[in-house]
């Protein structure tokens, strides 16, 4: 059943070749969807172009239909499957702090890397800030220590939020998908006259 | 018409059959989450690996060096009349809300569970692994075997000599004087003053324990 332990099975230097293989993949999943340019993504913010959100939101249903599915027919143990803590409200500032970046810099951390990748100034730069601000995030800790570690929930996903079953969630999480795409989509011709090109 | 069978509405639609289909499959209890563990766990029972001797318990219990967990899922009832110093009582059912806790131990943790023979034990185990698969451990032949080692006549009723460990009910065949709990001196029995036993060592933690000695 997965997870399986990749370093028992395939040692530390095979772990790393397929933890390079799935970062190849993911990097050219984005690249290719256009991730890489800073305008593309930005464009999102004003409804221009809504391909950051149909990608991102396709990828996440895909995914969580796969990893429940696998679940539900016992290929995979959901619960050896690392999610990340809930820490409530540095994760709220932390998200408004990230949706500033995005907005300003064009570009989230990973897409950076990818913009970086292909050589475009702006991602280099923008890659720089990234790591200017870890430093900077680093070196200032011990001052916001006790804010950064509060609110904590442990391991806290939505079915324990609406106290409803998995399937149901996954369900209102594909509609609720859905219905952004629609929505979005109704909202870019009302604006611009137009969809996103086919 | 074309509308409804362009790729993005048929994508929409097969996603949306998708997770109604998960909806009414249903995501595996913890019985059903073992019957898919039991081909990769089902062979540690199948083969005892995982029952230890009462005197590694013991040894367990008197180590510093480890982060104990004893479950005791027996009734109350058997609970009042004995159980070890530092067990914590916990019914089968009430097992999920352990989640947590079990899988934020540290690797030094280890979890053993104690019931009057195997048979509940061993059902908790199972629960145990599929909640969170931590270092458990099941006491050999339970709190009836312990008792047989470390059990003082004075405690039990008059003219009772060792439980027979044949046949397993599940029932503490005990019969003690008074529901002392943890009281009795079998709870705690002094490691350096009970027969020293030979026994097979199972239990193996995640991390090796870094023994210090003098003021270290």
């Amino acid at each position: 059943m997965a997870p399986f332990d990749i370093v028992a099975t395939l040692g530390v230097a095979g772990s790393y070749l397929v933890y390079l293989g799935i970062g190849c993949c993911f990097g050219f999943i984005l690249e290719s969807s256009g991730f890489g340019d800073s305008r593309k993504l930005a464009a999102q913010f004003y409804f221009r172009e809504l391909r950051v959100l149909k990608v991102m939101f396709t990828a996440i249903v895909v995914a969580m239909l796969l990893v429940f599915w696998a679940t539900a027919l016992g290929w995979l143990d959901y619960d050896d499957i690392n999610v990340n803590e809930t820490f409530l409200w540095p994760g709220i500032v932390g998200g408004l702090i990230m949706g500033v970046g995005f907005i300003l810099g064009g570009y989230c951390p990973g897409t950076s890397l990818v913009s970086a990748a292909t050589l475009k100034i702006d991602g280099m730069f923008f890659l720089l800030g990234l790591f200017v601000g870890v430093f900077a995030f680093g070196e200032s800790l011990g001052y916001i220590n006790e804010f950064w570690n509060s609110s904590h929930m442990g391991r806290f996903i939505l079915p324990e939020l609406f106290g409803i079953e998995t399937g149901v969630v996954v369900i209102l999480v594909v509609c609720l998908a859905i219905a952004m795409f629609l929505g979005f989509g109704w909202i870019q011709r009302l604006i611009y006259g137009r969809g996103d090109p086919e | 018409m074309s509308t409804m069978l362009n790729p993005r509405s048929i994508g929409a639609a097969f996603l949306l059959a998708a997770a109604a289909a998960l909806a009414l499959h249903g995501q595996p209890d913890l019985e059903q989450k073992w019957g898919f563990m039991t081909p990769e766990y089902g062979a540690r029972l199948a083969y005892r690996e995982v029952y230890i001797d009462p005197a590694e318990l013991l040894g367990l219990i008197n180590n510093d060096n480890i982060e104990l967990v004893i479950y005791d899922v027996r009734d109350e009832r058997d609970w009042n009349m004995f159980h070890l110093v530092d067990a914590e009582r916990i019914a089968l059912q009430d097992l999920p809300g352990q989640r947590e806790r079990l899988r934020t131990l540290s690797e030094l943790g280890v979890v053993v569970i104690v019931s009057n023979d195997e048979i509940l034990a061993s059902e908790a185990w199972k629960r145990i692994m599929a909640l969170a698969k931590p270092n458990a451990y099941i006491l050999e032949g339970g709190l009836n075997h312990w008792l047989n080692i470390y059990g003082v006549m004075d405690d039990e009723a008059a003219g009772h000599d060792k439980a027979s460990l044949v046949a397993p009910d599940g029932t503490l065949r005990h019969p003690f004087k008074l529901a002392l709990g943890a009281r009795h001196a079998a709870a705690r029995p002094d490691e350096h003053r009970v027969r020293q036993r030979e026994y097979t060592a199972k239990v193996r933690l995640l991390k090796k324990v870094a023994k210090a000695g003098g003021c270290n």
